[in-house]
């Protein structure tokens, strides 16, 4: 075998940046507006009524906002950007 | 602030996918996979478990920011390794940089070459890949175009492909990430087939053909390795398929009766033309008549399948037709639009033959489409006759194809962008 070194490329190529953001504190439940992307799959609706009412009754959340987006589609831009202006947190479903 | 509740054997692509969108510390909840087999007991305890996490999240005083991906570089890095090709296979297998098959040594001087011809700049940008959306830039295309063993007149196919699959309607994020055994099946049209030396004719699916292989591969290795979908990790399919590996061949113009796909979707037949489709697979269609409407009946009772993506989701199916079969249906006076209508409404699947589940979801996901669905419903297999793919390959025979797609996509069709060079007679 031949010793000397060999200069290879990366196949990842240049990791994508996206613009630094600061996460918005929460500091707990109470009075917060929570929202939901259900991600369509099977029974992940009734685990959602069941937080929702979890959320409601035990932790004084102020209301519940929902999406239910069709399986394995990203959610579209407005959809998501009116999440984000009426809710404090954002829960989404992933798998199945 | 977000949470992600993610079923169990979704938590790594939760975690994967996080972390390469810059957010390695976004909270998980994870509950028992399969969720969607659980009782509404079992749910309730699942809700119950989550809501605490839930709650502790919320308490945590959190502020760290959303973090560059992989350390933020802004240029291709450069590996050292041993001057041989074990040595350089054997840091490609630990990287998960590789589809499982040995790789060309991606050098400065190879992928100089690669793109010398090539009419771009190494630093351009063509696209985000999913589900790392990784930055796709000329040179880190070429990167793993020189890896597959791609000549180099191939790389600009090679680049309208990547293209091609970064289109919103492709959705290369559900198709990288899904359960689902999802390939994309590279389609080329118009005078760089020939050019290139692909293979549209007889076994044009099969091995032998360099073009072919290598372009499908190099798009795969792209997705991998660019777009992160590693096996098991982001890319998530139960079992994959042998078209993950390569899927790639050239429609069969010179034998067509009618107009080719690139023609057909507003392209000048002069124009080459990549059209990217998400594949579930290939199914043979064989029949020895000799009649169009025995074959079109055929063609539609094969399409018919109450566990086909198609039909719950509503997707885009696509038939590979052999240019025997094609003359026989054309013979009879059959335009493409013909063939599509006949096959659209021959191919309906009576809603009763579902499971009661995934009939719920077909209800869910097609109303917009066809209003309340019931039992005695007769679902089509696209939302309309013109969404059945239709191409014209292979060689001589009485096989034809049926390509099941993956449901939640739409293929994308894209010009190569060719230069003087590549153009010239």
């Amino acid at each position: 075998m031949a010793n000397e070194s060999m200069r290879v490329l990366d196949p990842i190529g240049v990791p994508s940046v996206r613009p630094q953001q600061l996460r918005k504190v929460l500091s707990g439940l109470e009075g917060k507006v929570i929202g939901f992307i259900d991600n369509g799959k099977p029974n992940f609706h009734y685990l959602v009524d069941d937080l929702e009412e979890l959320l409601m009754q035990k932790y004084g959340v102020s209301s519940v906002v929902r999406h239910r987006k069709r399986g394995s589609v990203p959610v579209g831009d407005a959809a998501i950007k009116s999440m984000v202006d009426q809710c404090d947190a954002i829960i989404t479903g992933s798998g199945d | 602030m977000a949470i992600e509740v993610c079923s169990t054997a979704f938590s790594g692509l939760g975690r994967s996918q996080a972390k390469a969108l810059g957010y390695p510390d976004l909270p998980l909840a994870v509950v028992r996979h399969p969720f969607g087999s659980l009782s509404r007991a079992e749910i309730r305890w699942e809700a119950e478990e989550c809501m605490g996490k839930i709650a502790a999240f919320a308490k945590q005083a959190r502020n760290d920011r959303a973090r560059p991906p992989g350390g933020g570089t802004d240029a291709v890095r450069l590996i050292a390794v041993a001057d041989d090709a074990e040595s350089v296979n054997l840091l490609f297998r630990e990287r998960q940089w590789t589809d499982g098959l040995p790789i060309v040594p991606p050098t400065r001087e190879r992928v100089e070459h690669m793109l010398s011809r090539s009419g771009y700049m190494p630093n351009e940008f063509i696209a985000r890949v999913a589900p790392a959306f990784g930055e796709a830039t000329a040179e880190s295309i070429a990167v793993n175009a020189v890896m597959a063993g791609c000549d180099a007149e191939y790389l600009p196919v090679l680049i309208a492909a990547v293209e091609a699959i970064s289109a919103p309607e492709f959705n290369l994020q559900g198709i990288q990430t899904t359960t689902n055994p999802s390939a994309v099946w590279l389609l080329v049209n118009g005078p760089i087939v020939s050019r290139l030396g692909m293979n549209s004719g007889i076994n044009c699916l099969g091995q032998g053909n360099w073009a072919n292989a290598t372009l499908g591969r190099a798009l795969h290795l792209v997705m991998q390795n660019i777009g992160g979908a590693i096996g098991g990790e982001m890319d998530r399919a139960t079992m994959g398929q042998p078209g993950k590996y390569l899927f790639c061949c050239a429609e069969n113009e010179a034998e067509n009766p009618w107009q080719p796909v690139h023609v057909e979707r507003g392209f000048s037949a002069n124009d080459s033309v990549v059209t990217v489709i998400g594949a579930e697979g290939s199914l043979n269609l064989n029949t020895h008549s000799k009649d169009a409407l025995e074959i079109l009946r055929i063609f539609a009772e094969t399409l018919v399948r109450p566990s086909g993506n198609d039909y719950f989701l509503c997707g885009e199916p696509w038939l590979i037709i052999s240019p025997e079969t094609a003359n026989i249906l054309s013979g009879e006076g059959l335009a493409k639009g013909d063939v599509k209508r006949s096959l659209w409404e021959q191919s309906k699947l009576p809603a009763r033959r579902l499971t009661d589940v995934d009939l719920n979801l077909t209800r869910i996901r097609r109303i917009a489409e066809l209003g309340e669905v019931t039992q005695d419903t007769m679902l089509p297999i696209a939302t309309a006759a013109g969404s059945i793919g239709i191409v014209v390959c292979g060689g001589p025979g009485t096989h034809s194809m049926y390509i099941p797609s993956f449901g939640n996509t739409r293929s994308v069709s894209r010009k190569v962008r060719l230069n003087a060079y590549q153009t010239e007679p």
